[in-house]
């Protein structure tokens, strides 16, 4: 493995960040130059992630400044999931947050500003996810992480409506509190690597260099920084029990937004969980266990609240706390395996969930109505959404030959290999009630009897295609990943090489 | 370490100002109206930073630790809630447990982080200077901090209750960071004390929005997501 300086690293999370800033600053800009500008900066930063991609398989790591910022394959694979979400989610929210309906919610005056904002502010959501998955600083990773809560508070709070400013109060609060454990553990672990007296300098501060002497870390000051660090950045990630603020959060944020929130936000927090406890694996491999059961508790939980959800977008967000337990499982598992499966998955849910949260905003943009009763027979009406979210909802179910199947099966196969059975049976099982509950939903909507919505007048009909090409690009690639996952091998090989500490 | 001697540390005044510290957290959370309490955090906070410059004598970067905290906690903050309370009725909603309960619930945390400190020192804090007495103290002190302000967080009716006890908790934790990371960069400090101000901006602009939308800023009255 070779190093190599350079500037792509910095410029991948700073280009978003400058790009935000006159959008947000200057009140007169263009409500094209708004739309627009999204939509080409997650474009570079693609390319960009493109090339760091590229370089990981070369078996490169980038890095910048002395090492404060570090790309290596696992990096470089996050990296590209935000870059392509963000951009189809950019493109969706050109039809999607439509004037009009905006001028009937806060008024015309307040309308146009509140554009202005949402763009900019997604800009800069971009740039600190983006951050976090490029820091190789302990300190900065927290910094990173509470920046995207705060850039994307206002956005959750977007619709300024009584349910809307609830959920942003809620997802400030408990965030905030939840993420500043992590920062004790961040701290923590800092403190530990320098009384090794290994390290010179600021060197503890960077994770590539912790992890040369987690061997000589304590093991009591280890479980402490681990309790706080999975308390923290676990809270962020949606991990039962720390997950109350997320089916508020992800249900009442614009769409666009939801789909950024659940589809990669929780993931790169669970990456920024992973990077930092996977350092203790080699040492105390009884710390995989704990994250294994908290894992299976998290994805147990989820799909039994979900089973209750009449809201569609509310299913959705507790079955992201439901997937998030199988990403937990297999990365903490800490065997190749475990992570190649773990971070499949985290790709995978990435993917199809994005595609679910823009389908039911398609819904929502076609008939007003999001729950599950007003709905109905909108499968003639709606052809293309409802392909798309019949698609989502078998992948996210595991139905072969679609991605969600591979990845499910390689935690099942990786948590029974090492021996785990309790927990892989309680996987099978989440898996078929998953099944049971999103087809259940999907045929309700899509199927079932025409009720309300899907007879109104004039009749509800299907989304423009800026909207619908965002939706499909993702059911096209979750059906490619289904029929072609080694198409996914090289990159999620190195990646899961990264954090696979412990043998077997 | 890289500079000073301990003993240059003026012991008896760290521990006086902490204990004060204590005494107007206490106070901060306990005041009923919201201006007091205000003036409570604001005062909670120049100590901290008197605090912070008392270590200094054996550290020299903790005065660019103040001085942050200074800008950030003891002027911004302040400024923030009193701007948010202006031409508002500041009595607070009544809590879920009152004064007699809270002050018993303080001392027994002072007294538990105090054993915990003295007793698991090496564990909380791995450098070997944090093993001194007063850096024991001020980690005793933060977290007793600490977990008043969380005690607040969740025990308050009022949403900007609330936002004070955010507040405390993450004096305490600025605090706390004197005796777990003593080297921490000046950038990182910097990032972690930014961050919090811009979360207290966001949450009061939050919370004006729900006192525009229900009325008022009790957290009780949120739960039209529970339908």
């Amino acid at each position: 493995m070779t190093t190599e300086t350079s500037i792509i690293p910095a410029v991948t999370f700073l280009l978003p960040i400058v790009a935000g800033a006159p959008v947000l600053l200057w009140k007169r800009i263009d409500r094209r130059v708004q739309q627009v500008l999204p939509i080409l900066t997650a474009a570079l930063v693609t390319a960009m992630a493109a090339w760091m991609a590229s370089k990981a398989l070369g078996g490169v790591v980038l890095t910048t400044w002395n090492n404060e910022l570090r790309v290596d394959a696992l990096s470089a694979l996050m990296v590209s999931v935000i870059a392509v979400i963000a951009l189809l989610a950019s493109v969706y929210s050109v039809r999607y947050l439509r004037l009009e309906g905006l001028i009937q919610r806060v008024g015309a005056e307040a309308a146009a500003g509140r554009t202005r904002i949402f763009y900019g502010l997604l800009l800069w959501f971009f740039g600190t996810m983006l951050w976090g998955c490029v820091t190789n600083n302990v300190v900065m990773l927290y910094v990173a992480i509470e920046a995207t809560t705060l850039t994307s508070g206002l956005l959750v709070a977007f619709y300024w409506d009584r349910r809307a400013l609830e959920a942003g109060y809620k997802y400030l609060m408990l965030l905030t509190i939840g993420i500043t454990f992590a920062l004790f553990g961040c701290v923590l672990l800092y403190a530990a690597a320098a009384a090794t007296k290994q390290l010179s300098g600021s060197n503890a501060l960077l994770i590539s260099e912790v992890r040369s002497v987690a061997h000589l870390i304590p093991g009591g000051t280890a479980a402490l920084a681990v309790a706080f660090l999975v308390i923290g950045f676990g809270t962020k990630a949606g991990i039962a029990p720390f997950h109350p603020w997320l089916p508020d959060a992800h249900a009442e944020a614009p769409t666009p937004v939801s789909a950024l929130l659940s589809g990669v936000m929780i993931k790169m927090a669970l990456y920024a969980l992973a990077r930092t406890v996977s350092i203790f694996y080699p040492s105390w491999p009884v710390v995989s266990v704990f994250l294994v059961a908290l894992g299976v508790f998290s994805m147990v939980l989820g799909i039994v609240m979900a089973m209750t959800q009449d809201d569609l977008k509310r299913l959705l967000a507790y079955s992201s706390v439901s997937q998030m337990g199988y990403v937990l499982a297999g990365v903490g598992l800490g065997t190749y395996l475990g992570c190649y499966g773990g971070l499949f998955h985290l790709l995978n849910h990435a993917l199809y969930k994005s595609m679910l949260f823009l389908s039911v905003g398609a819904v929502i943009h076609a008939t007003g109505a999001r729950r599950i009763t007003q709905l109905g027979g909108l499968r003639h009406r709606m052809p293309v959404t409802s392909a798309c979210f019949l698609l989502g909802t078998l992948a996210i179910a595991g139905f072969p030959p679609l991605n969600g199947f591979w990845s499910k099966l390689t935690i099942y196969l990786a948590l029974a290999k090492a021996g785990l059975w309790w927990a892989a049976i309680l996987a099978v099982a989440t898996g078929f009630l998953t099944m049971a509950v999103m087809v259940r939903a999907g045929t309700r909507v899509f199927w079932g009897a025409p009720r309300a919505a899907a007879v109104a007048q004039p009749p509800v009909r299907e989304v423009p295609a800026l909207m619908w090409l965002p939706m499909v690009a993702l059911a096209a690639l979750c059906l490619l990943l289904g029929v072609y996952p080694q198409l996914a091998y090289p990159l999620l090989d190195r990646a899961a090489a990264v954090l696979a500490t412990l043998g077997a | 370490m890289t500079a000073g001697n301990p003993s240059a540390l003026n012991a008896n005044l760290i521990e006086s100002l902490s204990m004060v510290m204590v005494i107007t957290s206490v106070a901060a959370v306990e005041l009923r109206r919201l201006r007091f309490s205000a003036v409570a955090y604001l005062c909670q906070a120049l100590l901290m930073v008197s605090l912070l410059v008392a270590f200094a004598a054996v550290n020299p970067a903790l005065y660019w630790w103040a001085g942050t905290a200074l800008l950030t906690k003891a002027v911004l903050t302040p400024w923030f809630l009193f701007r948010s309370l202006r031409g508002t009725d500041d009595r607070e909603l009544k809590p879920v447990i009152g004064l007699g309960p809270s002050v018993i619930v303080a001392g027994l945390l002072m007294l538990g982080f105090f054993h915990l400190t003295h007793s698991q020192g090496t564990l909380l804090a791995p450098s070997g200077m944090a093993q001194l007495e007063v850096f024991r103290t001020n980690l005793a002190v933060a977290s007793t901090v600490f977990a008043l302000g969380l005690y607040a967080v969740l025990t308050r009716r009022d949403a900007i209750k609330t936002v004070i006890g955010l507040c405390l908790l993450e004096n305490a934790v600025h605090l706390s960071l004197v005796s777990l990371a003593p080297e921490l960069p000046e950038t990182a400090v910097f990032g972690v004390a930014t961050e919090v101000v811009v979360t207290v901006y966001l949450l009061l602009y939050v919370i004006g929005g729900v006192r525009e939308q229900f009325g008022t800023t009790d957290t009780f009255q949120l739960r039209e997501l529970r339908r």
